[in-house]
């Protein structure tokens, strides 16, 4: 029966073999990647780069012009007539719906920018380590972020969810206004002055950006004492001034200048980084071309130029087909294009993906005019001739003498057209002042009041959150 | 082989008993009914150890004493047993086993009688593989099991995709689990269909649920061939064959294209072609070629007094229908049986090597031959390959210009000659498996089985580029000084570009492995009319496990046998090597099962298996499951009162539910996004403008679990009139109830990664029909016919608010054609309604329109009535996903010869004709769609014209239904020839025709299988092939 005691070994093996079982499953160590258990160290000022980050999207390439320029009277689609860009088209004919994928593109980039600023300001908060960056400017310059998404989706939508209490409840525009209003206020508190940064942090917001903004904020508003002080304390605060020569404030001579309040800053060599494809989308197109030919300047743009004699400005915001530019580049006659923007063209990296060209957001210029428009409203149309003047002054244009309340207003805001002409404001400001429909069918294009006004809300969201509310019309 | 397995242990125990009669030898012949004598039946004396088996002419001689009880048993014939008087010869006539209830079907971890199954399993056989010749078996079986969809793709070396009752899952693994011989395997490719003895198809869930968390996708369960007791037999198996596209679409030729070109220039103010043009390439015509199969086995088989084996090699051979393109598989299999200690103790062992050599060539080649205009050559006059180039200003298609001409391009296509001539790519596999049963009858009741089973498999792959040839073919124009200039450095900062390399080679190498133990012991005991029978076992697998390496470098010489990383010519360019280990996965398993019947009428069954996996180890205890199942059955004609019926000689009524895991789920990882480079979590600060790296939170990651589906099924089993009719008809609701999406956070909240969770409930419900007819008329003559049907309902429910929504099958255009919604199939079609075509600008502005319309263009139904076209008005148009399969099998004998007639079909699914849709202008179109096209007001209200946009709408979505007859076999068995057991020559027709309305290719769209992708959408599909075949095997 010797097999018998080879079978009973057998079997004994296969016992031993299933001997505590369970901990197999444990053999393997899995583990999940949790941002705790992250190998590197990262500190709030990491994530804060991360919030400026998001400004460099390609959104701000392309889908910020259709809903900013493309959209009004100083642009038109630009590019072949048989290239849409996706829903350009139909932007620069008001036809947009809640599909378009620009409004949902734009919308959801200023949410999720919204969301790292606050994510940041957490993380500060809690951040126990020895930190590079002073925790209250961290936190202020995230605020200053959130400020100014917040602010353009407002501007844009309306009444908007506040990310922190709910994502489907609509706040009041009202509310969202104080919430803004509330981040600056506290921004302004701990931001140093531009002067005060070290030089390896040129190009963060400061208390100036904060102070410009706050004044555009009180602007939309109305709120106009409140807009005309808060832009009279960076005006007097002495760190700001004109650049002397115009056609220069948007290359990358003036960069981080005297007249810059906030810019999103770029860098031409590699590895590059900047808003992605910014100068690409812009750039001329066909023969000699170096880009997609979108957003190209309107002929109502060129005439308003003419029209004022404002050969400064229209020669250093639109490019023409057949013209030699400053850096000696022939753009030949047969672009596809008449137009294009030059406040978009980057010298050194014109048709690269990414490249040097920073992008303004607030400009002194701006700031000036804000306080010009806001004394005015004040009745104090004497003190608003005077920042007026001092921008028309630099491109060699006559002084606006007039001390009409009425008279005034109309001046004001064809200078802010001008002098803020493809700077991603000229719809924003059609609305505001009300001027919308009329100049917009004077460009050809049909504004429908009580719907125009607002971009609906995109309908992707509202397939997700069903129960939210859609603006008028839409 | 439950038969033999009793017929062992029996003849194990005889020897244990005392003889004392006295004997005698006894001969005859075993033989069929028409007469033919059977080679290899057992004679047995019943209760003794005597045995016999009949020689090549069926006689046989035995040792028997008077009053003794002899039972002859055949394959295939039903067993049949005599008294020993005092006659000295006894001639057998066996019959046909043409009930097949005593059959036994493989359910993982043992074997039960079809008689006794309660569930919907299909199985097999051998000769119904083998007769559709394929790479692997499964592509085979297609369009013969009810309610398993088998998509097959006709490119060398291909694994079709297996959908068993529905797809139920959308991010988890979609396949189904294979089990060969006891051991998980993730494919059989590396299997010989001819080694292949039976395939079992475990559709229900408490069938199914036995393999647990890795079952939801179905079970199959793969039985290869073993050694049977008699001569030995050596079979050799040999077919060749040819491969044509079954389904070619004609192209519009050079005049047509040129028309179709200018009518849409014309349309967008674009330069005109000259009507003379130099080419008019047929594309297709060009890039196919006839491809052909070879095929050739062998085998050993038989057994000894204590082995049982069976041999095997074989050595498939497959060139493609593009030239080069070659897939080679040779395999040796080892099945030995050993039968110790008078066969209480069996091993089994089996040893299956498979290798391969492969050169794939880019299916690419397939959309680039359906787009590339007919004005350009294959070749220029200077021999490089020619490419879409064109004066514009001559309207000639050239890339020769006067000075001054502007020269473009027609399109932004490959020439598709040239993709295929610059493909070089060579893979070899090898892949190695074996295992090793122990089992032991403890006490006659009670057995043990042990198994350790392993696989490992190695893959290399070696790409070369050819850069220079490549980047001259691209453009004629280019100059060969300039590359070299280029390789020289000529703007001095110490780069040059890996784009001006002469070639780049590349090697990448890929181990992985897979091991699985398992030991249970099985209980089997008939009490009167009690039949139990119990099984307990424990399992571990380890899977998953690899690795991969890879290496690059340039400037090696060009000649295939001497591109060797240390024979450079040059040494501009680094080298770069990568690698990668892969986690493995334990999976510890406990299982049980109870079987019981009282008197075959009355069935239960129940089954609980206990699955954990390291996948699922996050610190909690909570990473094993428990999956119970459950079957009753009644069999109604062994009652009583159904004795005697005269017209039912089966009917059985089942009915099951069980719960089946899916562990293949992709996992959320909460990352920190950061890394270099220009990204949106980086900027720049500073004077100098510095690239500053930054961070940002992913989004959270949420602990998933396994995926569970549920299922319940009902049917019954019945034969009659004599089991001449007979099948199975049966129900099935399958649940998901977890499903696991890939889901896009709320567009307002702060973050902005997709992530993974457990969003919906995916149900599958359908009906399988299965239903053969088999009779004889007269001796010379048999036939049977074969139906199975099948439906599929795949709908999403219960999808968790704020993730619907999910949008799919993106065209690469910026156009998808596909969502996730509720009460849909998953990922169903999703687009504009197509509602005629544009006929006037007036119509445009006076109806709702879409951006850029004009007359041609299709015109889109507004369904909310807005008077604006958007996403609003996309509707859901179905699913690429059958609601109904259906197969015919025909089959007859007639004396020698044999016919068998397969056909399939698909119904209810519609495929998207990307191919057509997807234009950026200047591609060439079908015939079809030139003659159909609109060509101004009033021409036609349904196509559009060449001119119109690239917006994805119900237009380009087609029926996808088809019928194809797969197979057609003719063959002959030749009459006995000395020394030769049997010899059959055969003709087989694959796929000689396909019924369809799809204009493209191939409606059969597998792609990946991934729901979310391309499935179901032609862009760049292997088409259809047909085959002729003809084949021979002997047997010796």
């Amino acid at each position: 029966m010797i097999y018998k005691l080879k079978i009973a070994a057998l079997t004994l093996a296969t016992g031993f073999m299933f001997a505590s079982c369970d901990d197999f499953v444990e053999d393997v160590e899995v583990t999940v990647p949790e941002a705790e258990n992250s190998e590197e160290d990262f500190e709030p000022v990491n994530f804060l780069t991360g919030v400026y980050g998001m400004h460099t999207d390609f959104s701000y390439a392309f889908s910020y012009l259709g809903i900013t320029e493309m959209i009004s009277d100083n642009a038109d689609k630009g590019s072949s007539p048989t290239d849409s860009g996706t829903d350009k088209r139909e932007l620069d004919n008001l036809t947009h719906t809640s599909s378009s994928v620009s409004v949902r593109a734009m919308w959801t980039q200023w949410y999720k920018t919204i969301g790292r600023a606050s994510q940041t300001i957490e993380l500060t908060q809690e951040y126990t380590g020895q930190s590079a960056a002073p925790t209250q400017r961290v936190i202020a310059e995230a605020k200053f972020l959130r400020a100014l998404n917040y602010f353009w989706l407002v501007r844009s939508f309306g009444d908007v969810p506040l990310q922190h209490i709910d994502l489907i409840d609509r706040a009041p525009a009202s509310e969202v206004y104080a919430y803004i209003e509330q981040d600056l206020t506290e921004a302004i508190a701990a931001l140093p002055n531009k002067n005060e940064y070290s030089n390896l942090d040129v190009g963060r917001a400061s208390k100036g950006s904060a102070q410009g903004l706050l004044a555009k904020v009180y602007l939309y508003q109305e709120k106009w004492q409140q807009a005309a002080d808060m832009a009279n304390n960076l005006i007097t605060s002495g760190q700001y001034d004109l650049e002397p020569d115009y056609a220069t404030v948007w290359r990358a001579s003036s960069e981080n200048g005297p007249e810059s309040v906030f810019e999103i800053q770029a860098r031409g060599e590699i590895p590059q980084h900047g808003v992605q494809q910014y100068s690409q989308t812009q750039g001329a197109r066909g023969p000699s071309g170096w880009g997609w030919g979108f957003n190209s300047p309107s002929q109502n743009l060129e005439d308003a130029f003419n029209a004022e004699g404002d050969v400064i400005r229209r020669d250093a915001t639109i490019i023409f087909a057949g013209e030699t530019l400053f850096d000696g580049r022939e753009v030949s006659a047969s672009v596809e294009n008449p137009r294009y923007s030059e406040k978009a063209y980057s010298s050194a990296n014109a048709g690269q993906g990414d490249g040097d060209k920073n992008v303004r957001i607030l400009r002194f210029s701006e700031i000036l005019l804000i306080r010009a428009e806001a004394l005015n409203e004040l009745g104090q149309t004497a003190a608003a001739l005077v920042p007026l003047n001092r921008v028309r002054a630099r491109v060699n244009l006559p002084a606006v003498t007039t001390t009409d309340q009425a008279s005034l207003r109309p001046l004001i805001w064809k200078e802010r057209r001008l002098e803020l002409a493809m700077e991603h404001d000229r719809f924003y400001d059609l609305v505001r002042t009300g001027q919308a429909k009329a100049a917009l069918a004077a460009d050809g294009k049909t504004f429908i009041e009580g719907k125009h006004e607002l971009f609906p809300i995109p309908n992707d969201q509202l397939v997700q959150t069903p129960e939210m509310t859609q603006n008028p019309g839409w | 082989m439950k038969l033999k397995i009793t017929f062992l242990l029996l003849l194990t125990l005889a020897t244990f008993s005392m003889n004392a009669q006295e004997s005698k030898t006894v001969t005859g012949t075993v033989k069929d009914t028409r007469d033919v004598p059977l080679p290899g039946a057992e004679v047995k004396v019943v209760d003794k150890n005597n045995y016999a088996i009949t020689d090549f002419d069926g006689n046989y001689s035995l040792e028997v004493s008077v009053g003794d009880q002899v039972r002859v048993t055949y394959l295939g014939f039903q067993a049949q047993t005599f008294s020993i008087t005092n006659d000295a010869t006894y001639n057998i006539t066996l019959q046909d086993d043409s009930n097949e209830l005593e059959e036994v079907v493989v359910v993982g971890y043992g074997n039960q009688k079809k008689s006794d199954i309660t569930g919907a399993i299909v199985s097999v056989k051998s000769e119904e593989i083998t007769k559709s010749p394929a790479t692997s078996a499964i592509q085979s079986v297609q369009g013969k099991v009810a309610g398993v969809n088998i998509i097959a793709n006709d490119a060398p070396g291909s694994t079709p995709t297996v959908l068993m009752r529905g797809l139920g899952t959308a991010e988890g693994g979609r396949s189904p689990l294979y089990i060969v011989d006891g051991q998980p395997l993730s494919d059989i490719r590396s299997i010989n269909p001819n080694d292949i003895e039976s395939i079992d198809f475990l559709k229900g869930a408490s069938y199914a649920n036995i393999y647990g968390i890795r079952a939801a996708n179905g079970v199959i369960l793969v039985t290869t061939k073993r050694g049977k007791k008699g001569k030995t037999v050596f079979s050799f198996e040999s077919y060749y064959g040819a491969k044509t596209t079954l389904n070619q679409v004609k192209m519009a030729n050079a005049q047509q294209y040129t028309q179709y070109f200018n009518e849409e220039s014309a349309a967008n103010g674009g330069f005109l072609l000259d009507e003379n043009q130099r080419y008019d390439t047929d594309w297709f015509d060009e890039l196919l070629q006839t491809g052909t199969i070879k095929n050739n086995s062998f085998s050993v088989s038989g057994a000894g007094e204590n082995i049982d084996y069976f041999l095997s090699y074989n050595l498939y051979e497959e060139k493609g229908i593009l030239e080069g393109q070659k897939y080679q598989r040779g395999t040796i299999r080892s099945n030995n049986t050993y039968h110790l200690f008078n066969d209480r103790f069996r091993i089994i062992q089996n040893l299956n090597i498979a290798y391969t050599n492969e050169t794939p060539k880019p299916s690419g080649a397939f959309s680039s031959a359906y787009r590339q205009s007919p004005l350009v050559p294959v070749r220029y006059d200077n021999g490089l390959f020619g490419q879409s180039f064109v004066n514009e200003t001559t309207g000639q298609v050239t890339f020769e210009g006067a000075p001054g001409d502007r020269v473009g391009r027609l399109n932004t296509h490959a020439n598709p000659v040239s993709q295929v001539f610059f493909e070089d790519t060579y893979i070899n596999t090898t892949s190695l498996q074996g295992q090793i049963t122990a089992e032991f009858d403890i006490s006659e009741d009670l057995m043990l089985s042990t198994r350790f089973g392993a696989t490992k498999f190695y893959s290399t792959n070696h790409s070369f580029s050819d850069i220079r040839a490549s980047w001259l073919n691209a453009d004629p124009r280019r100059d060969e000084a300039f590359f070299d200039l280029q390789r020289t450095d000529p703007d001095d900062d110490g780069v040059v570009s890996t784009e001006f390399a002469n070639n780049s080679y590349s090697i990448s190498r890929t181990e992985s492995y897979r091991w699985n133990v398992e030991g249970f012991l099985t209980y089997s005991k008939v009490i009167g009319k009690h039949d139990i029978s119990a099984t307990l076992g424990i399992s571990r697998e380890n899977f998953n496990g690899g690795e991969t390496t890879s290496s690059q470098g340039y400037d090696v010489r060009n000649e295939r046998n001497l591109r060797n990383f240390n024979l450079r010519t040059d040494r501009l360019f680094d080298d770069s090597i990568g690698g990668d280990t892969f986690q493995s996965t334990n999976l510890q398993s406990y299982f049980g099962r109870v079987e019981y019947n009282y008197d075959s009428r009355y069935y239960l069954r129940a089954v609980l298996r206990r699955d954990g996996t390291s996948d699922f180890v996050t610190g909690d205890d909570n990473f094993f499951g428990y999956f119970p199942a459950f079957s009753l059955g009644w069999n109604i004609t062994n009652e009583g009162f159904m004795e005697d019926n005269g017209v039912l000689d089966n009917l059985k009524i089942f009915a099951g539910w069980g719960k089946l895991g899916n562990q293949s789920i992709p996992f959320n990882a909460q990352t920190i996004n950061t890394g270099d480079g220009s990204r949106n979590t980086n900027y720049v600060f500073g004077p100098a403008q510095s690239l500053i790296i930054g961070a940002a939170l992913g989004t959270p990651a949420i602990p998933l679990s396994w995926e569970v589906t549920e299922e319940f099924e009902v049917g019954f089993d019945f034969a009659l009139l004599d089991r001449k009719l007979s099948g199975t008809i049966d129900y099935y609701n399958r649940l998901n109830t977890n499903a696991i999406l890939n889901t896009r956070p709320v567009l307002n909240s702060e973050f902005l990664n997709n992530f993974f969770d457990e969003s919906a409930e995916i149900s599958n419900t359908g009906f399988e029909f299965l239903v053969n007819w088999r009779d004889q008329i007269g001796s010379d003559f048999s036939y049977n016919v074969g139906l199975n049907f099948s439906t599929n309902e795949n709908k999403v429910q219960n999808v968790k608010a704020a993730y619907d929504g999910a949008t799919g099958g993106s065209l690469g255009n910026g156009r998808i054609t596909k969502r996730l919604a509720d009460g849909q199939p998953i990922f169903a079609w999703w687009m504009y309604e197509a509602d005629g075509v544009w006929q006037t600008q007036e119509e445009i502005d006076a109806n709702a329109s879409i951006g850029n319309a004009s007359p041609g263009h299709l015109r889109y139904k507004d369904q909310n009535e807005d008077g604006v076209i958007d996403d609003r008005d996309k509707k859901y148009f179905g699913s690429y996903i059958p609601t109904y399969n259906y197969g015919i099998n025909l089959g007859a004998n007639y004396k020698n010869f044999d016919l068998s007639v397969a056909g399939f079909g698909v119904g209810g699914n519609k495929v998207y004709n990307g191919l057509y849709n997807t234009r950026l202008g200047g591609e060439n179109i079908s015939e079809e769609i030139f003659n159909n096209r609109w060509t101004g007001p009033g021409s036609t209200n349904t196509d559009p014209g060449a001119d119109r946009d690239v917006e994805a709408s119900s237009y380009y979505l087609e029926d996808g239904s088809y019928f194809r007859v797969s197979n057609i076999t003719l063959g002959y068995t030749l009459p006995e020839i000395k020394f030769v057991n049997s010899a059959r020559i055969y003709v087989t027709v694959q796929n000689p025709f396909m019924i369809t309305d799809y204009s493209g290719f191939t409606p059969e769209l597998n792609q990946n299988g991934d729901p979310t992708g391309t499935t179901g959408i032609e862009l760049s599909a292997y088409p259809n092939t047909k085959s002729f075949i003809l084949g021979a095997n002997f047997k010796l």
